[in-house]
C-alpha cells in the first residue's frame, strides 16, 4: 500500500509539525507513505471565490501528482472536501479523477476506515479534558459526525479515535458543531463577523472546562488560536494528530 | 425599504459594533432554531419527510407550466379570477387596477414576502389606496419605514424598548410600557378597526394547490383570516414556484413548515381559500418576475423548492451576527444569498461571500436545498461578471498563478514566513486578519516541505 | 387572457429541468400515538387552547359554560337553529363562538373547521373565544391521515386551527390573542 500524504498549503506553511504528525502516524502503522514535493494547493481558495479556472487547473494538477497512488491522505477535512465533493465541479469527466476520487481519505477516516486501528502506534496517555471541535467540512460533508441539524443516530469520528487516548476526557461545547467563522477567505472578507463567531466558539469551549480545544482541521484551530492569543486565553488548540502522536504537551 | 448599495461586510461591522445587541440577536434566533431542532427530533419520520418534500417540489418544478394550467383550471372553475404577471411592475399595475376599479381606499395585507420583492406598498400609497400590513411583526417594520429583517420574523432585529416607543407615537400606547403582551393587544385593537374598514385584503401563499385550485395561508395571528373574511375583494399574490400537485402533499408540507419556521407544531391557521367569501369576488396572481429564468438554470433551480420558512437564517451563524438588514436583497440569509444574486449578480453579489460554506443551511432545509452549493456557485458568477473588488481580484490571480508554480508559492511562503515576524505591530494590528481582535499564527522557521525534503536527503 | 401567461408558460416549458416522478407520500411509515387524545390536550396546553371529554351528563353549552361563567354573547353553529349574520361584520362583537370540527390532529392539536352551515367564516377570527366540536372518533395522527378524509365545504373555504391566535414578533415573547381568538376550547364528544 502506497500512500499519497496531501498537505494543504498552508499547513505546509504553518504547521509543519501537524503535516509531520500525520506522516508519523502512518508511518507508525507501517504505511509507506509519500510526499510529492511539487505539490501546491487543491484550490478550494480559488473554487471558493468564483475562480474556476483557477480551480480548475489546480484540481488537474492535483489530480495528476497522486493519482497513481493507492491512497491520498491528508490531515484536513476541509480540503479533502473540496477535491472528492468540489473537484467534480470542474474536472468530472477526468477519467484519472474518477478513479482517484474514491481513494483520498481524510487521516481519521483513513485510521478508522482503511486501517482499521484499535490502538496507537505507541501509547498516548493525556490526562487532560478536551473540547471536540467539529470542522464544518469534515462533518457536514465528509459525515464524521452526526451533524446537529440533521435527525440520525449518534456519531463522532473524533471522539471514537480519541478513545485511543489513555487518560484523556472528552467534552463537547454548547451549539455542538456550530461554525468557529473561520470560512476559508471569509475570514478576511468579512472579519468582524468571522471574530464574532470566532469568540463565541471559543468562549464555548472553555465553558466545558477543557484545557485543549482538538479538531481535525488547522484552518479553524489558527483562527480560534489567534483569537485566544489576542485575548490572553489559556485553552489551547490541538489538531488531534498532535494529540495522537504524543505532541500533545506535556502529560 | 434597502439602500441600493448595501455591502454586506460594512453593514455586518456595524451593526456589530453594539456587542450586546449583536449577541442578544445571535442568542434569541439561535432559540428559534433550538425550537426547530426539539419539533422536529419527536418525528421518527423527520428525514424521510425533508426527502417527500424535496421530491414533490422536484417533481412539480420539472412539469411547472402543466401544474400551473391545471390550477388555472380548477380555480376559475371554482369562480376565482386568474392573473398572470410577468414582472414585479405588471403585478403591482393589476392590484391596482383590480383595487381602483372597486373604488378601494384600504387594503389589509397579511406578510407576503412577493409584495415586498414587488415593491406593492410604495406603489400602491403612491396611487393613494392606504396599505396597512397586518402582520404584527410586519406592521412594526411599516410603521418604522424599514424592511423586514427576517422572512419569518419581520422585526426580530428590534428590542421591545423601540417597539414601545413606536406604538407610543403611532399608537398612543403609554410610554415607556414595554410589556410584550401590552403592545401586541394594543396593536390588536388598532388593527381591529382596520380590518372591520378595510375594503379589500391582500395575501400571500404558501401552496397552491393545482388539483382543487385553491390556496393555502398559513399564520399564527389569524390576520391572513379576517383580512380575506371581512372585506369583499380578496387578492392572492404568488411565485409560479407555490405549486404543489395535490391536496395530500399538504400532508407532508404543512407537517414541515412551522416546525422548520418556528419550532411549533403547525401555526395556528392553516386557511384554504378556493372561493371569495359569499358576497365576495377573488383573485389570484401569479407571477414570474425572474423565476422561470433560475428554472432554467442548472445550478440555482432547486433554490425554486423553497417554502419560506426561513429555518436557514435561524441556523446561519452569519445571518446571526449580522441581521437581515445586512443584506441588499429583500430576502437575507442563504436562501436570500442565491436568490439575490441570481437576480442581479452586480448589485448582490456580496450576499454570495456572506457565508463561511459551513452547510447547516442546506442540513436543516424542509425541501433540501443545497443552499450553500449554490452561495458558492453564485461566487463564480460573481468572479465572471467582473463583480469582485480588484484587490480580491488580483489575490485570486496570483493565487491562481502560484498554484502552478509550487516553487514560487514555497517562496511565497517563506517570505511570509521571514517577514511577518518582524513586521511592526501597527502593520500587522491593520491587517484584515488581525483588526477585529486576532493575532497571526506564529511563523515556524522551516516549512514541511523543507523538513520532509532535508530527512529524504539524510536517508540517502 | 394576456399574452404574459402565454410567455411565462412558454418560458417555463423552455426551461423546465428533468425530475423525479411524484413519490408516493403513503409509503413512509408516519408518526402514530397509542393515545392520541393525551397527545392532542398535551399539545393544545402550550397553544392558548384546552381539550376535554364531555361528560355522559353533560352538554356542550353546560361545558363552554361551566369554563366560562360570563359569556356576554354566543353564537352556536352546533345547534340547528342557531343565528345568522347578514354581513361577515356582524360577527365582530361575538363573545363565544361554538363551531362544529370535522376532525381532529394528535400531532398538532389542530381541528380541521368547515362547516357547510356556515355563511361568514369570519365568525371563528373575530370571536373573543373559540369552541370546536369534534366526533371523539375523529382523532387522527397526522395531517396526512388528516389530508385523507377532509373536504372543503364551507364556500370553497377551510382551515386547520390549532389552539389560540398568537404571535411571538416582539422579541419572541409568546403572546396570546394576536388578531384572532384570545382562547380555543374544544370539545370531543
Amino acid at each position: 500500500m502506497k500512500v499519497g500524504l496531501f498537505i494543504p498549503c498552508f499547513v505546509n506553511e504553518l504547521y509543519p509539525h501537524v503535516a509531520m504528525a500525520t506522516l508519523e502516524l502512518l508511518e507508525g502503522y507501517g504505511v509507506e507513505a509519500v510526499y510529492p514535493l511539487e505539490q501546491s494547493c487543491c484550490g478550494q481558495p480559488l473554487a471558493n471565490n468564483g475562480d474556476s479556472v483557477g480551480a480548475c487547473a489546480a484540481a488537474e494538477r492535483f489530480t495528476g501528482l497522486f493519482k497513481d497512488f493507492d491512497y491520498v491522505v491528508a490531515p484536513s477535512g476541509s480540503c479533502v472536501s473540496h477535491v472528492k465533493h468540489h473537484f467534480p465541479w470542474y474536472i468530472a469527466d477526468n477519467a484519472d479523477f474518477q478513479r482517484l476520487q474514491p481513494r483520498v481519505y481524510e487521516i481519521v477516516e483513513f485510521l478508522q476506515d482503511v486501517l482499521r486501528v484499535d490502538k496507537l502506534p505507541k501509547p498516548v496517555y493525556f490526562p487532560h479534558k478536551v473540547s471536540i471541535h467539529q470542522s464544518c467540512h469534515g462533518l457536514r460533508e465528509l459525515q464524521h459526525a452526526s451533524p446537529s441539524e440533521l435527525m440520525i443516530p449518534y456519531q463522532s469520528r473524533l471522539e471514537r479515535i480519541l478513545q485511543l487516548v489513555d487518560g484523556i476526557e472528552i467534552g463537547l461545547p454548547e451549539r455542538r458543531d456550530e461554525c468557529c467563522g473561520f470560512g476559508g477567505t471569509f475570514c478576511v472578507d468579512e472579519p468582524e463577523v468571522s471574530v464574532a463567531m470566532g469568540r463565541d466558539r471559543v468562549a464555548q469551549h472553555e465553558a466545558t472546562g477543557a484545557e485543549y480545544i482538538v479538531g481535525a482541521d488547522s484552518s479553524c484551530l489558527m483562527h480560534m488560536g489567534g483569537i485566544i492569543r489576542h485575548n490572553g486565553r489559556t485553552i489551547r488548540p490541538l489538531h488531534v494528530v498532535e494529540l495522537l502522536t504524543g505532541r500533545g504537551g506535556a502529560a | 425599504m434597502k439602500a441600493d448599495n448595501l455591502y454586506h461586510p460594512d453593514a455586518a461591522r456595524a451593526f456589530l459594533a453594539d456587542g450586546a445587541r449583536a449577541s442578544w440577536h445571535d442568542q434569541a434566533i439561535w432559540f428559534v432554531r433550538q425550537k426547530r431542532d426539539t419539533q422536529a427530533r419527536q418525528l421518527p419520520e423527520w428525514e424521510e419527510l425533508r426527502k417527500l418534500a424535496e421530491q414533490i417540489k422536484a417533481h412539480t418544478l420539472s412539469r411547472l407550466d402543466e401544474y400551473l394550467l391545471q390550477f388555472e383550471e380548477n380555480a376559475r372553475h371554482n369562480g376565482v379570477t386568474v392573473h398572470f404577471a410577468a414582472d414585479a411592475a405588471e403585478h403591482n399595475r393589476i392590484v391596482h387596477q383590480l383595487l381602483a376599479a372597486r373604488q378601494v381606499k384600504k387594503l389589509v395585507k397579511s406578510k407576503s414576502m412577493l409584495t415586498e420583492e414587488c415593491g406593492l406598498n410604495p406603489y400602491l400609497e403612491a396611487r393613494g389606496i392606504e396599505v396597512i400590513d397586518t402582520d404584527l411583526g410586519e406592521r412594526i417594520v411599516q410603521l418604522r419605514h424599514e424592511a423586514p429583517s427576517h422572512i419569518v420574523m419581520p422585526a426580530i432585529h428590534l428590542k421591545k424598548e423601540q417597539i414601545s416607543e413606536l406604538f407610543h407615537e403611532e399608537l398612543g400606547t403609554e410610554a415607556g410600557n414595554n410589556d410584550p403582551t401590552y403592545l401586541t393587544h394594543a396593536a390588536r385593537a388598532n388593527l381591529r378597526q382596520h380590518f372591520l374598514t378595510a375594503d379589500a385584503g391582500l395575501t400571500g401563499v404558501n401552496f397552491a394547490v393545482a388539483e382543487t385550485g385553491g390556496v393555502v395561508v398559513c399564520t399564527n395571528e389569524g390576520n391572513a383570516d379576517l383580512g380575506t373574511a371581512l372585506p369583499r375583494l380578496h387578492i392572492a399574490s404568488m411565485g409560479i414556484e407555490k405549486i404543489i400537485p395535490k391536496l395530500e402533499h399538504l400532508g407532508v408540507f404543512t407537517r414541515l413548515l412551522a416546525r422548520s419556521a418556528i419550532g411549533s407544531p403547525v401555526t395556528t391557521y392553516t386557511s384554504h381559500f378556493h372561493r371569495a367569501r359569499p358576497g365576495g369576488e377573488m383573485h389570484i396572481v401569479i407571477v414570474d418576475n425572474g423565476r422561470s429564468d433560475i428554472l432554467g438554470n442548472p445550478d440555482f433551480y432547486a433554490s425554486l423548492r423553497c417554502i419560506r420558512c426561513g429555518a436557514c437564517m435561524n441556523t446561519c451563524p452569519v445571518y446571526r451576527r449580522s441581521s437581515g438588514h445586512s443584506y441588499s436583497y429583500v430576502i437575507p440569509g442563504p436562501i436570500g444569498s442565491t436568490l439575490g444574486p441570481s437576480r442581479d449578480i452586480k448589485k448582490h453579489g456580496s450576499m454570495a461571500f456572506a457565508c463561511t460554506t459551513c452547510g447547516s443551511c442546506s442540513n436543516v432545509c424542509p425541501v433540501r436545498i443545497n443552499l450553500h452549493e449554490q452561495l458558492i456557485l453564485q461566487r463564480k458568477r460573481v468572479f465572471d461578471a467582473g463583480a469582485l473588488k480588484p484587490a480580491k481580484k488580483m489575490g485570486l490571480l496570483a493565487m491562481r498563478f502560484l498554484t502552478r508554480h509550487p516553487a514560487l508559492l514555497d517562496g511565497a511562503g517563506k517570505a511570509m514566513r521571514k517577514v511577518v515576524p518582524i513586521l511592526p505591530e501597527v502593520i500587522k494590528d491593520s491587517t484584515a486578519w488581525s483588526r477585529p481582535g486576532r493575532e497571526l499564527p506564529e511563523m515556524p522557521e522551516h516549512s514541511f516541505k523543507e523538513l520532509y525534503r532535508r530527512s529524504q536527503e539524510n536517508k540517502q | 387572457m394576456s399574452t404574459s401567461r402565454d410567455a411565462i408558460l412558454a418560458k417555463i416549458r423552455r426551461h423546465r429541468p428533468a425530475g423525479p416522478a411524484l413519490p408516493d407520500i403513503h409509503t413512509v411509515p408516519f408518526l402514530t400515538f397509542d393515545d392520541k387524545f393525551a397527545a392532542f390536550a398535551g399539545l393544545i396546553r402550550n397553544l392558548g387552547g384546552e381539550a376535554i371529554w364531555l361528560a355522559e351528563d353533560q352538554t356542550v353549552a353546560e361545558a363552554v359554560a361551566q369554563r366560562w361563567p360570563q359569556r356576554g354573547r354566543v353564537v352556536d353553529l352546533t345547534l340547528l337553529q342557531h343565528e345568522e349574520a347578514f354581513t361577515p361584520h356582524d360577527w365582530h362583537d361575538v363573545d363565544v363562538a361554538i363551531v362544529p370540527g370535522e376532525l381532529a390532529v394528535a400531532e398538532n392539536a389542530a381541528v380541521w373547521v368547515s362547516h357547510p352551515d356556515n355563511t361568514f367564516r369570519s365568525l371563528y377570527f373575530l370571536t373573543d373565544k373559540l369552541v370546536m366540536v369534534v366526533p371523539k372518533e375523529r382523532l387522527v395522527d397526522t395531517m396526512r391521515d388528516a389530508y385523507g378524509q377532509i373536504a372543503i365545504r364551507e364556500h370553497g373555504f377551510g382551515a386547520f386551527i390549532s389552539g389560540s391566535s398568537r404571535t411571538a414578533d416582539i422579541e419572541q415573547s409568546l403572546v396570546m390573542g394576536a388578531h384572532g381568538a384570545m382562547a380555543a376550547l374544544v370539545i370531543f364528544c
